[in-house]
């Protein structure tokens, strides 16, 4: 499924810890993030797929792999 | 001639108990003997007593205590032999009893120096466990990041495991998660070196799924599952979750349960109700985590899918202390590193070692297994939202339940699984809806009518049979009731009687007293006095409430605002009366209602 969201990046203290991408409706676990958003704090409008096939260590909420992203600030 | 069979097996079996009942079995250690001279004789008569003691058994009898003198209480050495000896002689006459003087201990603390800041395993129980079982013969498969043996893992014991990230034998761990978990369930223990894990004598299968950033994928995950089940794992952590329902991995799970294995997978860390899958499919146990209050963690998911809870502790900032403390590896240097962790991952193994406890005490049967796991848990009473599944995990009760051998196996809880009524789409938990009460409700409620009917002759009709149950317990059953992802409070309103509907949606665990209370059948029999068929309604419905109110008086008066003591009794007490008297004013003029 592929979506367009945005929000701002957040590290989540889980295990040695994950990227995520807070919106206002729902917190996503950002699949392989790229180095430039890895910056927390980061406001960003992201296009990508969930990915319904992995699951992970972090269990925060939906996978998302970005396919392009643009930053807000 | 039969009932003679019956009555020679009846006794064959009573004598095989009490021979191998343990409380006869198994009565402690000691090595010294208690005499206790009777006090009516004197003080020479018992020192002649000592000394013949003392030279026939060339051992002395002394007082125990100074405080003993009084009490004429003597302690010697002595064993089993020398214990009979004296009960058969003379001594006999002159003392009120001989026994032996049991050792009595301490359960034993490991000597891992970082024991201390383990609440996690003083909170589950673990000490008395330890001393029944630690695991040994138990395999336990880590579905992972993959296991690194790092200090403190070096004397666990391992078997072969596989990468299927980088598809080889070697397994290594790149993100220091899965090292974290092994060290929870069977960290080295009594080496005088960090810290201590559950199950320390089980064996550890590890099995990489997840990259070093700590994702993999379903068909990775189904092929590990299998994997652990044909290399004769015992037990399966899976410290993951997300994604959709996968029939390949559902087959993988229910492939590994026929044969014989028990499966843990953690809830999930978005605070949501539901768990995760894994945790969510039938034959799983699902984990939820507690903080080290024994409070539900705020990023715990819960409701739904939830079997059990365990520890899976809280980070506060840069208070690291309230996490759970394990060793595993620095995945930047690869360096050794004793890290506080925070999740339902860390809940999980606490799960799984507990299990490998149990399987090591002589439960093989999985279900029976979950069985033991939740019948021995630590109850938390009103988890409406159910937060805790069974309760929370209580290690030395598991092990000590396990070791009766006696599992009352829950045969409806089975055929609801097995019948699809715990499944990934829905699910119905019996234990939030206390039936005695509720039960007792109903029938009160109909016993009242009935009786009213007698001196008050009335029809008896559909209106005021559901008055009755709308006003005594609502269809309860409604209450248990959840739907994977979606919101539970409108099961809880269906499922709520009248008086229970005001505190229903935002579950307070009180009742509101505008609805428990006489002011609902009131505005009902003042509406529907007037008609024929809905008056039978508003009839029942003071029956049933005035029934409801009188249980929950003496059952559980918790009221918002009022609190649990006299003020709320007297309060739902006198509203019952109210009911009641109501029900007999409307009755009464007429003789008969339509």
């Amino acid at each position: 499924m592929s979506i367009q969201v945005e929000g701002t990046i957040e590290r989540k203290g889980f295990g040695t810890g994950t990227w995520a991408l807070v919106s206002s409706s729902e917190t996503y676990e950002l699949h392989k993030a790229p180095a430039d958003l890895q910056k927390a704090g980061l406001k960003v409008k992201l296009s990508g797929q969930i990915r319904e096939d992995v699951m992970t260590i972090a269990m925060i909420g939906p996978v998302l792999e970005v396919t392009s992203f643009e930053i807000v600030n | 001639m039969k009932k003679l069979l019956l009555v020679i097996l009846f006794f064959v079996g009573l004598g095989w108990a009490l021979t191998t009942f343990p409380g006869l079995a198994v009565e402690g250690s000691y090595n010294s003997i208690i005499l206790d001279f009777r006090e009516d004789v004197g003080a020479a008569q018992i020192e002649s007593q000592i000394d013949a003691i003392a030279k026939t058994y060339s051992s002395s009898p002394r007082y125990n205590s100074e405080f003993s003198l009084a009490d004429h209480v003597f302690i010697m050495p002595g064993d089993k032999k020398l214990l009979d000896t004296l009960r058969s002689s003379d001594l006999r006459k002159y003392t009120e009893f001989i026994e032996p003087d049991y050792l009595y201990r301490t359960y034993a603390v490991p000597n891992d120096p970082e024991y201390g800041k383990q609440w996690n395993l003083r909170s589950i129980n673990i000490e008395p466990a330890w001393d029944q079982t630690k695991g040994k013969g138990i395999t336990v498969a880590v579905i992972d990041t993959g296991i690194s043996q790092v200090p403190d893992l070096l004397d666990t014991k391992f078997v072969s495991g596989y990468d299927f990230v980088n598809d080889r034998t070697s397994v290594r761990d790149d993100n220091g998660h899965g090292t974290h978990v092994a060290g929870t369930i069977a960290q080295a223990t009594n080496n005088k070196f960090g810290v201590a894990g559950i199950a320390y004598e089980a064996n550890l299968m590890p099995l990489k799924v997840l990259s070093g950033e700590g994702g993999g994928t379903v068909a990775d995950i189904a092929e590990a599952i299998r994997f652990a089940a044909d290399q004769k794992a015992d037990v399966i952590n899976m410290s993951l979750g997300g994604g959709g329902e996968s029939q390949l991995m559902k087959e993988a799970i229910d492939y590994a349960h026929s044969k014989g294995v028990v499966i843990v997978a953690a809830a999930g860390n978005a605070g949501r109700n539901a768990a995760e899958y894994p945790a969510r499919y039938p034959h799983v146990i699902g984990v939820s985590a507690l903080d080290a209050a024994g409070s539900k963690t705020p990023y715990s998911n819960y409701g739904a899918g939830i079997d059990i809870s365990a520890p899976g502790g809280l980070i506060n900032g840069e208070d690291k202390t309230g996490g759970i403390l394990q060793n595993t590896l620095n995945p930047q240097t690869g360096e050794s590193v004793f890290e506080a962790f925070q999740g339902t991952s860390m809940a999980a193994p606490h799960v799984s070692g507990v299990v490998a406890l149990i399987k090591a005490a002589g439960v093989t049967n999985p279900d029976e297994i979950e069985e033991v796991i939740k019948q021995s848990a630590l109850v938390v009473q009103d988890d409406n939202m159910n937060h805790f599944g069974a309760g929370k995990l209580d290690a030395a009760a598991a092990v000590k339940l396990a070791a009766q051998g006696k599992i009352s196996f829950h045969d409806f809880f089975r055929w609801l699984r097995d019948n699809g009524y715990l499944n990934p789409r829905f699910w119905i938990d019996g234990g939030v809806i206390s039936l005695g009460p509720k039960l007792a409700m109903v029938l009160g409620s109909y016993l009242l009518a009935w009786m009213l009917k007698i001196y008050f002759p009335f029809a008896w009709t559909w209106s005021l049979s559901s008055g009755l149950v709308m006003g005594s317990t609502g269809i309860f059953f409604l209450r248990g009731v959840y739907l994977f992802d979606a919101p539970q409070w409108p099961f809880r309103l269906m499922g709520s009687s009248l008086a229970e509907m005001g505190s229903a949606v935002q579950l307070s665990g009180g009742l509101n007293p505008f609805f428990a209370s006489v002011l609902i059948p009131m505005g009902l029999v003042l509406l529907l006095l007037g008609h024929r068929t809905w008056k039978g309604f508003a009839i029942g419905s003071a029956i049933g409430m005035a029934v409801f109110l009188a249980i929950a008086a003496i059952t559980s008066p918790t009221l918002m605002w009022l609190g649990d003591g006299i003020m709320a009794r007297l309060f739902l007490g006198v509203n019952a009366i109210l009911c009641f008297a109501l029900a007999r004013l409307v009755v009464k003029p007429e003789g008969r209602i339509a």
